[in-house]
């Protein structure tokens, strides 16, 4: 192909709108691309002062009128959300000097989106499933339920390939939409390292004190407080830890169970010992993930694990859940501990552990830091994602639709 | 001229009056060299046929069966009135004149294939949401209202059965009032004057990709 591939990226977050873990992917995806010599197109939900369109790192984000009238609830606000992002990018698809050779779709939240471009400019679709409903609900119990699955059947069904940030998910998927084997990719999530490089030389001492007293050791968790992500089991743990050392548990993030687990907390009487911060600043984060002595990812379900991945980057030794993407990322007892899933026991050895064994942890988070370096770097998931776009181009070469 | 009707009620699927006044229009416009496609809804009737009559047809299903609301259903079953529209498109080597949309179920569908490849729509108005839902002013209401003012605003040309409503479409959407064509249906002028309809939008836009 003589001119850059050209690519069109739907995502219903995009910095500075940050939700979950898609907002960061594709903005490290996207940027990473552009320096492998793919042009990528961001058409994503718009955000306060960030503008309808800019250049960013030689991507091109388009920022979309979201639908911000009141909606009947969070999956109909989707649909009608997709419908105004596909008449946006069908405009702008259809105004650029270069046809688009892939649209690729980020999970269900543009999936009626993206299958709509796929068949109205007839190129392939890509999708990248970082998650699904019957895994983060642990089943299918509502019609809602019922139908965000639903959805993410067909938007698999449409896909030319379905892109799996872990060879869990790849299973998991496979399972969920029946899909077969040759249709799944699997293409680990990233992380970049170089938030943390300037931090190295910091005095955060002052920073620290804000959250725990100097004696007290840092315990973080970073996620949204939801069932799936497995913090009840965590806070269940807190008495255990508090018996063998003296700490302080930093909890960042909300969700549904915010009340129910302060509340837990408070009949243990344990309310000076857990600190729930909400949202922290997006500048903030990293500085908190560089003053925690452990951090743990108690997830039942997780696709991928990024917060593993951003506290291994931080060199904050982590305690993960044996369970999803975190088994893959985390080698037991060389650069994380894994802990039964579930069991808060566990994860209170494994948090202690860290904790009291000095040598332990310094080894731990080296051989980490390593393990992102080598299998994490952005970069290199570029290359492998270009990989997969010029495949399905190659086989789109010979399709009637060509 | 090739024009694709969409509408989310067509014999043998009957819901109200639109269903037989879209198969007797389609009817019409064959018989006056329209190649008509009408584009419908049908849960187990699926795929193309051709009466005969010459009206071709194609029945989509929704890909998602569960639904939380009728909403829900009408958006995601958007994508397949799109597709079905878009194999029309391409199999007649990438022309189609015009899209006529009844009400507002498939306005979405219209409103990307007018971005996306130039088609242009006319948007005819059976019925509004501030009748068949009066005073009610639920965010699942004031959606599908969205949804009507999306296909006022995109539409070429609109096209109501009565005075009465063109009023009601000027009084609730603004819309001016050159833009609306008053339809009566099965009077002398009824074929002819959905057939000027379809001419001033068809040619009005620029054409086709």
């Amino acid at each position: 192909m003589k001119r850059p591939l050209n690519v069109m990226m739907l995502s219903w977050e995009y910095p500075p709108r940050v939700i979950g873990g898609i907002s960061p992917h594709v903005f490290f995806l996207s940027k990473s691309l552009a320096k492998n010599g793919v042009k990528v197109h961001v058409v994503t939900c718009d955000f306060p002062d960030a503008p309808a369109h800019e250049v960013i790192d030689g991507v091109e984000v388009y920022r979309i009128d979201s639908y911000k009238n009141p909606s009947p609830d969070f999956a109909t606000w989707v649909y009608l959300m997709n419908l105004n992002m596909q008449k946006e990018a069908a405009a702008i698809a259809a105004k650029l000097p270069d046809e688009i050779d892939v649209f690729h779709a980020h999970d269900w939240l543009v999936a009626t989106a993206g299958i709509g471009l796929k068949h109205v400019f007839r190129k392939p679709l890509l999708v990248t499933m970082h998650s699904t409903e019957i895994g983060r609900r642990d089943g299918l119990h509502t019609t809602t339920e019922k139908m965000i699955n639903e959805t993410e059947a067909w938007l698999t069904y449409e896909a030319w390939r379905v892109v799996c940030c872990s060879d869990y998910m790849m299973q998991h998927v496979k399972w969920a939409f029946g899909l077969p084997n040759d249709k799944l990719v699997m293409v680990p999530n990233g992380v970049n390292p170089h938030v943390y490089d300037g931090l190295e030389k910091q005095d955060l001492t002052a920073f620290r004190r804000t959250f725990a007293l100097p004696e007290e050791k840092i315990i973080l968790y970073v996620g949204r407080l939801v069932y799936e992500k497995g913090i009840h089991i965590l806070i269940n743990a807190v008495p255990k830890v508090l018996e063998k050392v003296n700490a302080k548990f930093v909890i960042v993030g909300s969700g549904y169970m915010k009340e129910q687990l302060s509340n837990i907390v408070k009949s243990m009487g344990l309310e000076h010992k857990v600190l729930f911060t909400g949202f922290v600043e997006e500048e903030n984060l990293p500085k908190l993930q560089k003053c925690a002595d452990v951090s743990v990812v108690p997830s039942l379900f997780e696709p991928f694990g990024i917060v593993a991945l951003e506290a291994m980057a931080a060199k904050s030794p982590i305690v993960v859940s044996d369970t999803g993407g975190l088994s893959e990322i985390v080698d037991h007892d060389q650069s994380g501990i894994k802990a039964y899933p579930n069991n808060a026991d566990s994860l209170a050895w494994g948090i202690t552990k860290i904790l009291l064994d000095e040598n332990f942890r310094n080894r731990v988070r080296e051989n980490a830091y390593k393990k992102i370096l080598e299998k994490y770097d952005w970069n290199k998931i570029a290359q492998q994602t270009r990989h997969v776009y010029e495949g399905i181009l190659g086989e789109y070469s010979k399709s009637f639709w060509a | 001229m090739r024009a694709i009707i969409f509408s989310w009620e067509y014999p043998p699927r009957i819901i109200g009056n639109l269903a037989e006044y879209v198969s007797a229009l389609a009817a019409h416009l064959v018989k006056n060299s329209v190649e008509t496609h009408v584009v419908t809804y049908h849960d187990s009737l699926t795929g193309a046929t051709q009466e005969a009559n010459g009206v071709k047809t194609v029945r989509v299903a929704n890909p998602v069966q569960t639904h939380i609301s009728l909403l829900t259903w009408a958006l995601t079953l958007n994508q397949e009135v799109e597709r079905a529209a878009v194999n029309i498109h391409y199999q007649a080597g990438k022309y189609v004149d015009l899209i006529d949309v009844y009400d507002w179920h498939f306005i979405p569908a219209a409103v990307t294939l007018k971005h996306a490849l130039g088609i242009p729509f006319v948007y005819s108005v059976d019925s509004l949401e501030d009748h068949r839902s009066p005073g009610t002013n639920l965010p699942f209401n004031m959606a599908i209202r969205g949804i009507e003012w999306l296909g006022f605003y995109e539409a070429k040309k609109v096209t109501a059965k009565s005075e009465w409503m063109q009023n009601e479409i000027i009084r609730l959407y603004k819309v001016p009032k050159e833009k609306i064509k008053i339809i009566t249906p099965n009077t002398n002028n009824w074929v002819k004057n959905v057939l000027e309809a379809y001419k001033t939008a068809a040619t009005g836009g620029s054409a086709c990709k």
